[in-house]
């Protein structure tokens, strides 16, 4: 069975290929793979008949329960005939149907054989989440298959609603089928029959695998998808929306009947919705011009009447439902095959522009005759066949009742129901073949192109079939009974055949036939009734208000959340600080605290100058004002760091407080002067609320955390380790460069980034500032303090300046080796010491300008922060050759003789990548937001 | 072999410094990442092998003595993670490179893509094998920080403001995370998680619901989860198409393996049930909404990406293993997916000159491939079956069922109703863009603005502030793009039809950026053919995930707590 | 564990005042707002650490009288990152005053296109585009006795 499935998914991949190469007749190559399925079911015959069946199981996916599993029965056998039979016929129709130049054909090759599989897959699968699976497929196939031509509107538009429709019972089914899997404890329907778990849980989970059903079967509430759907290819129509998909949710019914017939709500849905829509079917049917349309509204009534059968649950009604569905797919299939011949070769569905085809085309007329004669339910059909069991059945509940739980009236009241859907089905066929047949005097007599023996042939053979099965009624019920058996027996199991001798079944059937052919002949005036009692809403306009109800909501939603204001969001985001830690704080605090006013005098009084600096940086409305205020608060953090204790932080927070002044001011002198200017609006005492809750929150939780320690730091084990392990005496320097180097190597990583983010904003085009040495434009000749600032108008060169500059600079950077390589023992490292360099620079800069910078450092310094980050990686990775551990750093003593001995620590080869790397950080910067700014700013002046 | 653990990290990093170093040699550049970034695919797997064979994988850095440095810790979790993001990189790269982005274009500037990329790739890797709190913030810093260079690569209007908004939001909740390490460690005066695990049980109670409230607030803004989701729709959609590719598929699963990651080591026996259930309801159900809104696919997709992290969280919420295991599955599914359909979406871009859906039509017949690869990947999006969406939805589902509480079934169902509306989204889409004829919508456009004329069979009827043409009717919006589509002067906004009359499209697509794309198509096809064997390694690594003790024996064997 | 009252004040002044100017929409300010944001965090770590004590530095000071070495390390790590954050949102300030003239901060343009179609009560067109049927014409088929 498997086999059977990657036959189709090959064929599938391979379809349009083919009909790329081999146009239509393609086709008929396709074809072959239904057919092969059809052919191995027949094999199947006498196996099934006794009883006898197969699976085939391939596990997938355990956790799940969920596996490839298969099985092959009495049901499975009718199914996967009605499926593979009529799909290879139509598959072959189609060479006929389309023009080699028909656009997206291989597309549409490749859907429709897909489809074909799914569909097979989904009437062999013997686990429920299987069946699920191709359950879907079929639905997306469908979906492809209807809006297959995209020039037209309305074609996308069904396709979608199908989609969308189906989809949603689809869902609901699934979450029945995940509730049952769970209940019974496996998804496999074998043993889901055999021993049916019970419960609330179950109802309901029925309930929505009925849903499931009677969306896809197009029922009531959901049948307007069905006549929707026939903007596809009448191919399409005749396979998918009469023989093969929609009967999906009859079979599930038929599969799962005998478990859960007698489940509370699944006899009262399946009968009440089935007779509703098979009665709504006809009604509408009998108006229709359009004679696909017509057949479109047929189906939907048969659906309903297939449901009603299937979901009684008796013996008889199983073997009845069986053979209607068999007969339907004869029936339907063939005359939407007629339908689409007619509309191939004369151009027109509508009734009223066709005329005389009888006479025109008299095979095509027979066809449709034979069929047509079957759906009224005429003997010798098999259509008259399964009505009559069907009526012998319905009349057993009716008489019967009690025993499948149904009143006698809902029994009688079924019954009634059915008899007059018998009638309108009588009538709707009757319309259809005078509409396309009959000579009419009124409109002149079509007369359709050739018609192919091969356009004819899947027709003609479908009609044929109806005529056969009908004598094989003996045989059919024989191979159909296994599945009978599973149901109980009221009296009379039924038997499918041509005579049962007069009995109240055959009354009802002539009784259906008069009353149908009297109201074809009264059409007109009931026509006229018909529009007169026509409701205003109907459930098409019911979905078209859903859809587009949603899609309001949706805009309004929307609309409410996404404010596109980073104010709002950042909002949001401290309100839920606010509310969730922050409340949750509140108990929290009413633990005990240890609290001290201040560690040291100092504190207190730093503490107090950063609190004013932060509320005037606030109130503060000049750039500049508001950048020096925050300064303070930086360099008093500083003097916190230095009060606490941490000279390593106060000496980095300093230097890194004055690189971000520099930056801050290098961009400030493009800036307006004053923050822009806007009403003081209500929205800023939220914003002050919302700050303060922010701080109490912080301050809260910090109280209530280090109130609760009690367990030692792990840095008690510091001192020691860095000594020993670490060869240096500076912890915090050896906890940075060693004990957790693995952040700062992450961290510095964060400044390429980020100086590269600045470059990329500042250059946009190219990463590398373009370094222009002045040595090339001045004679070396004249001797000057700092040639770069030759660059410089006059009016903005300082001499002291430059001298100072000059004096001071190879200091600076000396002291900052010096900082680098006591790091280790003393407060410095490759930060600070990168930093100092920085400023070298920084102050060579801002005496000589941009040139200056150039003959200061010329080399790029993307190139720079390369090489600190690579030798920061090196040496990370170094250990490794050595056996040792990423990042290990060995403690080496030198013997240099008379120099002495130097005692050095591999760890200072990562310091050193991180001094490069920090040089180039401030280099970058001054390059980007200094040099290519001033440029910028010299550009404008030119233009 | 625990020397393989750093290697996702300190290889990329290599990779950056020499890619800076060869700032004037982009061939070798390219050369190198793809190098690099293979390599640490070959890792990946290694530690997933490892992983499932041996337990986790545990490197002190340095050999320090534990608990006083940074642990880096590989476990089932970690390791597949790194997998799937590692190929996912991998895939993007290439993708880029075909694009052009790394070739110094106009608007890609030459050696800031490789090296920031690479930076990105280490800190994803890091975050996913960080063992230590803060070395977990670190690694938060580095993928964000080249987050924000790729956001705001070309520094285009609109990419520096969906920049700013970026940037800022991801600011301050990197302050809050600080803010919750702090309180972390004045509680326990540690940082090592396998530590942590054991100290926070000695924390009063109410402090530490204080401190995972924290931490997920913090993770959860990562992750997008409602409400502190409303920043991603604004800001990804303006990167270039591998930008916005890598980060959805990426960054927010950073987000959702961090809140993993610290519900189960850190506070195992307060799951939170409720709280993530409504979060996780909030955030399916508001920004599919958004997704349903939306007249554009780039922007369309990344209201999917958000809803979806509903899914996830919901795994979290429930706890059990089934749900555990579903949401890891669940997130190599989405990892993968929502990068395809980006980078979909670049193709697209490029093939169709936009992404918005008034200016698309007819691709499906001009780029019958380009169908194909965005309606494969679109259906499983949606959880059509047998594609992975559909089995991680399968097993989030069965957790929700097993569960068994009013909550936990309302979630359930409105996880049906997310997936309904993100197939009707991305169906919607696929109708308009790939059938609908540019022809027919040009002629909208057209329509839209000037009155008088019919289109087709319909007359255009105005009405309270909107048209009716047909049945569709028509906002301010709509017909303020309309007539920025007309626009004589305004030639960025032709739509298809315009464009193609003009001649100004490739009509072929570039080899490597399809074969990119394709290879992620069929990866997440191969998530259903493997489902077996990954669910079971799902399961198990959820098992791991709540038996903690199997984590911290491995980090901490020597007893230290 | 102690805590010092001043430090955990002064780091919630900066921390709340950070959080008001990050509110804010120029740039400019926002950017000051996150400066004071770390700063007052940086200052938590102290917090953290326990009292003030001496430098961590072996040999000059005895271990018991140290100051917690380790969120000294953190904070220096947070230092920097700060530094690089300034740098960049100072960078994207700029870029923003060239392309707009200020450094304020801008709405999103979708979202703002979105409120628009919510404000003139036109839902969003999309479903009617895809489906080319809202039920104004549903294209329900002519049937008989209509007339009638």
């Amino acid at each position: 069975m498997l086999a059977l499935l990657l036959a189709h998914l090959g064929a599938a991949v391979a379809a349009p290929a083919l009909v790329r190469r081999l146009g239509r007749r393609a086709f008929g190559l396709l074809a072959l793979v239904p057919a092969a399925a059809a052919i191995w079911a027949l094999t199947w015959t006498g196996r099934v008949a006794d009883e006898g069946s197969a699976t085939q199981v391939v596990e997938w996916v355990p956790t799940l329960h969920l596996d490839l599993a298969f099985a092959m029965g009495s049901l499975q056998w009718v199914m996967v005939l009605v499926v593979a039979g009529v799909g290879a016929l139509v598959l072959a129709y189609c060479a006929w149907y389309f023009d080699d130049d028909h656009p997206g054909l291989a597309a549409f090759a490749g859907c429709f054989v897909a489809f074909a599989g799914a569909m097979l897959g989904l009437v062999l699968a013997d686990d429920l989440l299987l069946l699920y699976v191709f359950w879907e497929l079929t639905t997306v196939f469908s979906y492809l298959l209807i809006g297959h031509d995209p020039t037209k509107r309305v074609g996308r538009a069904a396709g979608l609603q199908a989609l969308v429709v189906t989809t949603f019972g689809g869902l609901a089914m699934l979450v029945g089928v995940l509730v049952i899997g769970l209940e019974a404890g496996t998804f496999r329907i074998g043993s889901i029959i055999a021993d049916p778990p019970s419960g609330t849980a179950v109802t309901v989970a029925v309930l929505l695998l009925l849903v499931g059903a009677i969306s896809k079967s197009a029922l009531f509430p959901f049948h307007f998808w069905l006549p929707a759907a026939m903007a596809a290819p009448t191919p399409v129509s005749a396979y998918l929306h009469a023989a093969a998909m929609v009967k999906a949710g009859v079979y599930l019914v038929a599969l799962l009947a005998p478990a859960f017939a007698d489940v509370p709500g699944w006899r009262g849905v399946l009968l009440s919705l089935g007779v509703a829509t098979m009665l709504l079917g006809g009604w509408r049917a009998l108006r229709q011009y359009d004679i696909k349309l017509l057949l479109a509204y047929g189906t939907v009534s048969q659906l309903g009447f297939l449901l009603v059968v299937a979901g009684i649950g008796t013996r008889a009604a199983a073997l009845a439902a069986l053979a209607m569905l068999v007969a339907h797919a004869l029936f339907k299939a063939a005359l939407f095959l007629v339908v689409g011949i007619i509309d191939r070769r004369t151009g027109t569905r509508d009734l009223r522009e066709l005329s005389g085809l009888g006479r025109t085309a008299p095979t095509l007329a027979v066809v449709a005759v034979v069929a047509g004669a079957s759906m009224a339910g005429l003997p010798p059909l098999t259509g008259f066949v399964a009505k009559e069991s069907v009526f012998a059945a319905l009349l057993d509940v009716a008489e019967e009742g009690e025993r499948t739980g149904l009143p006698a009236v809902a029994g009688w009241a079924v019954a009634v129901g059915v008899v007059l859907g018998s009638v309108l089905t009588v009538a709707y066929t009757a319309r259809f073949l005078w509409g396309a047949f009959a000579t009419k005097p009124a409109t002149a007599v079509t007369t359709p192109a050739r018609i192919g023996a091969g356009f004819l042939a899947a027709p003609l053979l479908l009609a044929a079939g109806s005529l056969v099965v009908g004598f094989l009624g003996g045989p059919e019920s024989e191979v159909m009974a296994p599945h009978a058996a599973r149901f109980p027996d009221l009296g009379h199991g039924g038997e499918l055949a041509l005579w049962h001798g007069p009995n109240l079944a055959l009354g009802l059937s002539v009784l259906a036939l008069v009353v149908g052919l009297l109201l074809f002949r009264v059409r007109a005036w009931f026509a006229g009734l018909q529009h007169d009692l026509s409701p205003g809403w109907s459930s098409e306009r019911g979905y078209f208000r859903a859809m587009r109800l949603l899609d309001r909501a949706a805009v309004e939603l929307t609309s409410v959340t996404q404010r596109g204001s980073v104010s709002i969001y950042l909002g949001v985001v401290l309100a839920v600080v606010v509310l969730l830690p922050g409340l949750a704080m509140l108990p929290a605090l009413a633990d005990h605290h240890d609290l001290v006013g201040w560690d040291n005098a100092g504190q207190a009084v730093v503490a107090a100058i950063v609190v004013v600096a932060s509320v005037l940086t606030v109130r503060s409305r000049r750039r500049l004002k508001a950048v020096v205020l925050v300064g303070v608060t930086g360099y008093g953090t500083a003097m916190l760091f230095l009060l606490h204790g941490a000279p390593d932080l106060a000496l980095t927070q300093v230097l890194v407080e004055t690189v971000t002044l520099v930056a801050f001011v290098l961009v400030m002198r493009r800036l307006p002067e004053y923050f822009t200017d806007r009403p003081l609006s209500r929205s800023r005492y939220w914003r002050m609320a919302l700050a303060a809750l922010v701080a109490v929150v912080v301050a809260g939780v910090m109280v209530a955390a280090t109130a609760a320690r009690t367990a030692a730091p792990v840095s008690v084990g510091f001192p020691e380790a860095a000594v020993d392990f670490g060869g240096g005496h500076n912890i915090v320097n050896v906890t940075l460069v060693d004990i957790r180097a693995w952040d700062t190597l992450g961290e510095i990583s964060v400044l390429v980034a980020a100086a590269t983010g600045v470059a990329s904003l500042i250059f946009l085009h190219t990463r590398r500032a373009v370094v222009r040495r002045v040595g090339l434009v001045t004679e070396p000749s004249t001797r000057v303090w700092l040639p770069g600032s030759l660059g410089l108008a006059p009016d903005r060169r300082s001499i002291i300046f430059e001298v100072v500059t000059r004096l001071v600079f190879h200091t600076i950077v000396v002291f900052s080796i010096y900082l680098l390589l006591t790091g280790h023992n003393h407060p410095g490292g490759g930060f600070a010491a990168g930093l100092v360099t920085g400023l070298a620079l920084v102050v060579r800069y801002l005496a000589g300008g941009r040139h200056e910078l150039a003959e200061a450092a010329p080399i790029d310094a993307g190139a720079l922060m390369g090489t600190g980050l690579s030798v920061a990686a090196v040496s990370a990775l170094a250990p490794l050759a050595f056996g040792g551990a990423v990042l290990q750093s060995a403690i080496v003593d030198v013997h240099l003789g008379p120099v002495g001995d130097v005692h050095l620590v591999t760890s200072v080869f990562f310091d050193v990548g991180i001094y490069l790397l920090v040089v180039g950080l401030v280099l970058d910067l001054l390059r980007s937001l200094g040099a290519e700014i001033d440029r910028h700013i010299v550009r404008e002046a030119e233009s | 072999m625990t020397w393989l653990v750093p290697l996702p990290v300190v290889l990329p990093l290599l990779g950056a410094g020499l890619a800076l170093v060869l700032g004037r040699r982009p061939g070798l550049q390219r050369v190198l990442s793809l190098v690099v970034l293979t390599a640490v695919v070959a890792v990946a797997a290694a530690l997933v092998v490892r992983t499932d064979r041996h337990g986790p994988q545990v490197l002190w850095i340095g050999a320090w003595e534990e608990p006083l440095g940074i642990s880096l810790v590989a476990d089932r979790l970690s390791a597949l993670m790194l997998l799937v993001s590692s190929v996912v990189a991998l895939a993007v790269l290439v993708y880029s490179i075909g694009q052009g982005m790394t070739g110094g274009e106009r608007d890609t500037p030459l050696t800031i893509y490789h090296p920031t990329f690479l930076v990105l790739s280490a800190g994803v890797s890091n975050a996913f094998l960080a063992g230590d709190l803060f070395n977990l913030f670190v690694s938060f810093e580095m993928l964000l920080f080249a987050s924000y260079v790729l956001l705001t690569l070309g520094g285009t209007g609109a990419r520096i403001r969906a920049g700013t908004i970026y940037v800022v939001v991801n600011v301050v909740s990197s302050s809050l995370f600080l803010i919750s390490i702090a309180a972390v460690y004045a509680a326990t005066g540690s940082l090592n998680l396998a530590q942590l695990a054991g100290r926070l049980d000695q924390v009063p109670e109410g402090l530490s619901l204080v401190l995972q409230l924290l931490l997920l607030t913090t993770f959860s803004i990562k992750a997008a989860v409602f409400p502190l989701s409303f920043w991603l729709p604004d800001s990804y959609p303006t990167a270039p198409a591998p930008v916005t590719a890598v980060f959805a598929g990426l960054l927010t699963k950073v987000g959702i393996y961090a809140i993993i990651r610290t519900q189960t080591l850190l506070f195992p026996d307060r799951p939170l049930t409720d709280l993530l259930l409504v979060a996780s309801l909030l955030t399916l159900v508001v920004a599919i909404m958004g997704a349903v809104a939306q007249t554009d696919i780039k922007r369309m997709l990344s209201f999917t990406l958000v809803s979806h992290i509903g899914y996830m969280l919901f795994g979290i919420a429930i706890g059990s293993v089934t749900g555990y295991a579903g949401a890891v599955f669940y997130v190599a599914h989405h990892i993968t997916i929502q990068t395809t359909l980006f980078l979909v979406l670049g193709l697209v871009e490029r093939r169709g000159g936009s992404t918005s859906l008034l200016r698309l039509g007819g691709l499906a017949r001009m780029a019958p491939v380009l169908g194909v690869l965005y309606f494969v990947p679109a259906m499983n999006l949606a959880g059509i079956p047998p594609m992975s969406g559909f089995l991680g939805k399968v097993a989030l589902t069965d957790a929700g069922l097993e569960h068994g509480t009013v909550l936990s079934y309302v979630v359930v169902a409105a996880g049906m109703v997310t997936s309904l509306l993100t197939l009707y989204a991305v169906a919607k889409a696929w109708n308009l863009a790939f059938w609908r004829t540019p022809e027919e919508a040009h002629e909208m456009a057209v329509a839209l603005i000037d009155h008088g004329r019919r289109v087709g069979s319909h007359e255009v009827v105005e009405h309270r502030d909107h048209l009716h043409i047909g049945g569709s009717t028509f906002g301010a919006v709509d017909r303020a793009e309309a007539r920025r589509i007309l626009d004589e002067d305004d030639g960025d906004n032709r739509d298809l039809h315009q464009l193609t009359e003009e001649g100004a499209l490739p009509t072929r697509l570039p080899r490597t950026m399809v074969g990119a794309t394709a290879s992620l198509v069929v990866a997440g096809l191969a998530l259903t053919v493997v489902a077996g064997p990954l669910f079971g390694y799902a399961d198990r690594a959820a098992t791991n995930l709540l038996d903690r003790d199997h984590y911290v024996e491995a980090v901490l064997p020597g007893g230290v707590r | 564990m102690t805590a010092s009252l001043a430090l955990i004040l002064a780091a919630a002044a900066m921390i709340g005042c950070g959080v008001y100017l990050v509110l804010e929409r120029s740039l400019t300010r926002v950017m000051v707002g996150l400066l004071m944001l770390g700063n007052g965090v940086n200052v938590l770590f102290l917090v953290s650490g326990g009292a003030a004590g001496r430098a961590p530095i072996v040999g000059e000071n005895g271990t018991e009288e140290m100051s917690d070495p380790l969120p000294q390390a953190l904070v220096l790590t947070a230092i920097v990152i700060s530094l690089a954050t300034t740098a960049f949102v100072v960078a994207m300030a700029y870029r923003s005053w060239q392309l707009t003239g200020h450094d304020d901060v801008q709405d999103d343009v979708e979202d703002r296109a979105i409120r628009r179609l919510a404000a003139t009560d036109a839902a969003s067109d999309s479903f009617d585009l895809a489906s080319g049927g809202g039920e104004e014409d549903l294209e329900m088929p002519e049937e008989e006795g209509q007339t009638a």
